[in-house]
C-alpha cells in the first residue's frame, strides 16, 4: 500500500513569547492513499496542528513530513501553494467561504487559482453545486444560505479541483445534528464515489466512526492509532 | 491565476467596499484635479503672455540708463542706478539728447522716440487720482506705440495741452467716464483728451514737453528711456551691436563699465517665461501636496484592506493561491482606485479650468482662457494609477507574506 503522506519524527513548537509550547513531540505515522482517517484527541492535544502541517499551511519545527514523497518544508512558497491547490482540499468548521463572493464564485475559485479554462472550470463548478444539491443556488451569497448549506458549499469548493487529499477540520462542528449527519453523508458519499484520501479532524468520537482507521492524539502524542473494519470503500456507516 | 482573473478580483473589492473606495478616490480625485487646473491655467498664461508680447515684434528697443546687471525684470534699468564698483564716477548715468542723436544717426533705425514718466495727481469732476503719466516724442509715438486707438485720435506733433488715455481711465477710473474733448486737471493745469486707448490701462500719455512741466524732478533733456524702432527685424541683432558700440563710445564706457541696458521684446518675453515657470512650478508643488495626501489616503486604505481581509488572504492561499496572485490582486485594487480617482479627478479638473476665467474675472494673465493639453491628462493619469501602485505596494507584500495558517486564525 502506498503512503500518501508520512510523518517522520514531527515536532512543532509554537513560541509564545518568552515560552515555547510544543503542540507535536515526535510523532510518526502513515498515512495510506484513499484512506479515511479520523483524528481524533481534547482540545489542545495537537490535531489542528497536525492537519496545518499535512495542508502545508505550515511546516514542522524538527522532523520530516513527506507528501506524496516530496518533503514539505523544502518545497517553495509558490511550490507549497501549487500543491496545496492541486493536491489538497480544506472544509473547515466555520465553512470559510469568501463573503462577498457567490455559491458559484467560491467554488470556481480554485480552478482560477489553477489557471483551469473557463468552459472546463465553469461546467466542473456547476456540477459540484448540484452534486452538494445547491444547483439552484448558485448565486447566492453565503450570508444567504443556512450553516448546512455553507458547509455544503465548502465540499464542493474542496472538492471541484479534484484534490487526492481531502482535509476535513470539525466539519459538523457547527452545524445541528441533523444537518451534521447530512453533511457527513455526502463526505462518504464522495469518499465511495471519488475514491480520495480522507483525513478529519474531530473530537467527536460518533463522527470517527465514519472513518476507516482513526489516530489519537494526546498532548502532542500519538496514543492510539485503530481500525474501524466495519467501514470499508462502498459499505455505508 | 491569470491577470484578468486578478483584476476581476480587484474590481470586486472596490465595489465590495463602496464608501471606502469612493472617499479614497475623492483624495486622488482632487489632487489629480488641481494639476490639472493648475497646468491649464499655466499653458493658458503662456499662451496670453504669447499673445501679447507676440504683438510686440522683435522690431521694437528699448534703451534705459543702468548697467545690465541691475537691469529690472522687465527689461529696463529704469529704476534702478549703477552700483558696480569699476564705473568710472559715482553720477547717476542719464539718456540725454546726445544718446539720441546717435541714435538717429545709425542707419538701421527708423525712428526714436524719447519717453519719462512718473505718477502725477489727475482731478475730473471733482474726484481725483494718482495717475501713471508718460511723456512721449508725439511725433513718433503713434508709430512705435503697440497701443491701439478706441475713440479720437494718437497725439500729433502740434499738440500742446492734450493728452490721451487709457481704457479703464477713461471708462471707470473716475465717478463719470471721461469722454473725447473732456477737460481734465493735471498738477492744476487743464488738459483736453483727445482721444482713449484701446486697453485696460489706467496710463496718461501727453507730449513730453508737456510732461516735462508736471513732473518737477525730470530735468528737461533728460529721459528716463528711449524707444528704438528699427528698419527690419531681421537686423535687430546687427543693429543692437551698432547701437551698442556707438552709445559706449559716446558715453565714454567699456563693456565692464557699460552704464545702460538695451532690452528686446524677446527679452521681455524670456524674463515672463521665466517667472511664469517658476511661478508654475510653485502651483504644482501645491498640487503635488494634494496628490501625497491622496496617496497617503490610498496607502492607508490598502492596509485597512489588507488588515480587513487577512482571513480571505488565508482561505485563497488554502486553497492553492501563491504569493504572487495576493500581490497582484492588491496591487490591482490599489490602481484601480489611482485609474478611477485619475479619470474622475480629469474630468473635474477640464470643467474647472474652464470655469476659472469667469470666476477669477478677467485678469490680463488669464487672457486668452486656460488650456488643457493632452500630455497634462496622459502626466495625470499616469501619476494617479503610478501613486496607487506606489502607495499600494507596501501594503500589497504585506498582505502576499502572510503565513497562510496565522491568515486562517485571524478574526
Amino acid at each position: 500500500m502506498e503512503a500518501i503522506i508520512s510523518f517522520k519524527d514531527v515536532s512543532k513548537t509554537y513560541q509564545m513569547g518568552e515560552v515555547e509550547v510544543p503542540a507535536l513531540r515526535g510523532i510518526n505515522v502513515e498515512i495510506i492513499k484513499g484512506d479515511f482517517v479520523a483524528i481524533i484527541g481534547a482540545s489542545g492535544s495537537g490535531k489542528s496542528t497536525m492537519m496545518n502541517l499535512i495542508g502545508c499551511l505550515d511546516i514542522p519545527t524538527k522532523g520530516k513530513i513527506l507528501l506524496k514523497s516530496q518533503d514539505i518544508a523544502k518545497l517553495s512558497e509558490s511550490n507549497l501553494a501549487t500543491l496545496r491547490g492541486k493536491t489538497i482540499g480544506f472544509v473547515f468548521q466555520q465553512y470559510n467561504l469568501i463573503q462577498t463572493m457567490t455559491a458559484f464564485e467560491n467554488v470556481i475559485l480554485p480552478l482560477e487559482l489553477q489557471e483551469v479554462n473557463d468552459i472546463f472550470a465553469k461546467e466542473r463548478a456547476k456540477k459540484m453545486l448540484e452534486l452538494v444539491g445547491l444547483g439552484d443556488k448558485m448565486n447566492y451569497l453565503p450570508t444567504q444560505l443556512s450553516g448546512g448549506q455553507q458547509q455544503r458549499v465548502s465540499i464542493a469548493r474542496c472538492f471541484v479541483a479534484n484534490p487526492e487529499i481531502i482535509l476535513a477540520d470539525e466539519i459538523t462542528g457547527a452545524l445541528d445534528s441533523v444537518t451534521g449527519k447530512e453533511i457527513m453523508g455526502i463526505l462518504k458519499k464522495l469518499w465511495v464515489e471519488e475514491g480520495k484520501t480522507i483525513i478529519m479532524v474531530t473530537h467527536d468520537l460518533n463522527l470517527a466512526k465514519y472513518a476507516h482507521r482513526s489516530i489519537e492524539l494526546k498532548d502532542g502524542n500519538i496514543i492510539r492509532v485503530g481500525n474501524n473494519k466495519k467501514i470499508r470503500r462502498g459499505v455505508a456507516a | 491565476m491569470r491577470l484578468i482573473k486578478c483584476l476581476k478580483h480587484a474590481f470586486g473589492m472596490v465595489v465590495h467596499s463602496k464608501i471606502r473606495s469612493w472617499l479614497t478616490i475623492l483624495g486622488i480625485v482632487i489632487g489629480v484635479a488641481s494639476v490639472i487646473a493648475i497646468m491649464s491655467i499655466g499653458a493658458g498664461m503662456q499662451q496670453s503672455m504669447t499673445d501679447q508680447l507676440g504683438g510686440l515684434g522683435g522690431d521694437i528697443l528699448t534703451l534705459t540708463a543702468g548697467s545690465s546687471s541691475s537691469t529690472s525684470m522687465f527689461g529696463g534699468g529704469r529704476f534702478s542706478s549703477r552700483t558696480s564698483s569699476d564705473v568710472a564716477t559715482d553720477e547717476e548715468p542719464l539718456l540725454e539728447r546726445t544718446d539720441v542723436q546717435v541714435l538717429r544717426a545709425i542707419p538701421n533705425i527708423e525712428a526714436v522716440d524719447t519717453q519719462i514718466s512718473g505718477n502725477v495727481d489727475v482731478n475730473y469732476l471733482g474726484k481725483s487720482g494718482s495717475i501713471r503719466l508718460t511723456g512721449v516724442d508725439q511725433k513718433v509715438w503713434a508709430r512705435i506705440t503697440l497701443s491701439k486707438i478706441k475713440e479720437g485720435r494718437m497725439l500729433d506733433s502740434a499738440d500742446q495741452n492734450v493728452v490721451v488715455i487709457g481704457g479703464r481711465l477713461a471708462e471707470s477710473y473716475f465717478d463719470k467716464p471721461i469722454g473725447i474733448n473732456q477737460m481734465i486737471t493735471i498738477e492744476e493745469n487743464v488738459f483736453r483728451v483727445v482721444g482713449v486707448l484701446d486697453d485696460s490701462s489706467t496710463n496718461l500719455y501727453m507730449p513730453i514737453q508737456m510732461a516735462y512741466q508736471m513732473l518737477d524732478d525730470k530735468e528737461n533733456g533728460v529721459y528716463d528711456s528711449i524707444i528704438i524702432k528699427i528698419k527690419d527685424e531681421e537686423i535687430l541683432n546687427e543693429t543692437l551691436v551698432k547701437i551698442e558700440a556707438k552709445l559706449m563710445l559716446v558715453r565714454h564706457v567699456t563693456e565692464k563699465t557699460k552704464d545702460f541696458s538695451i532690452s528686446s521684446s524677446a527679452d521681455l518675453q524670456q524674463t515672463r517665461s521665466e517667472m511664469l515657470a517658476s511661478m508654475n512650478a510653485f502651483l504644482l508643488a501645491i498640487a503635488a501636496v494634494s496628490l501625497i495626501v491622496g496617496a497617503v489616503g490610498v496607502a492607508n486604505t490598502m492596509f485597512t484592506s489588507v488588515l480587513e481581509k487577512t482571513k480571505q488572504i488565508g482561505i485563497m492561499k488554502a486553497i492553492g493561491a501563491r504569493n504572487k496572485d495576493i500581490m497582484l490582486i492588491f496591487l490591482f485594487n490599489a490602481a484601480l482606485i489611482g485609474l478611477v480617482g485619475g479619470i474622475i479627478g480629469i474630468i473635474f479638473g477640464v470643467i474647472l479650468s474652464g470655469v476659472l476665467p469667469a470666476l477669477m474675472g478677467e485678469t490680463m494673465i488669464l487672457r486668452s482662457g486656460t488650456f488643457v493639453s493632452i500630455d497634462s491628462i496622459i502626466i495625470a493619469l499616469s501619476v494617479s494609477v503610478g501613486i496607487g501602485i506606489l502607495a499600494g505596494f507596501v501594503p500589497a507584500y504585506q498582505g502576499s507574506k502572510l503565513k497562510p495558517v496565522d491568515a486562517l486564525r485571524y478574526e
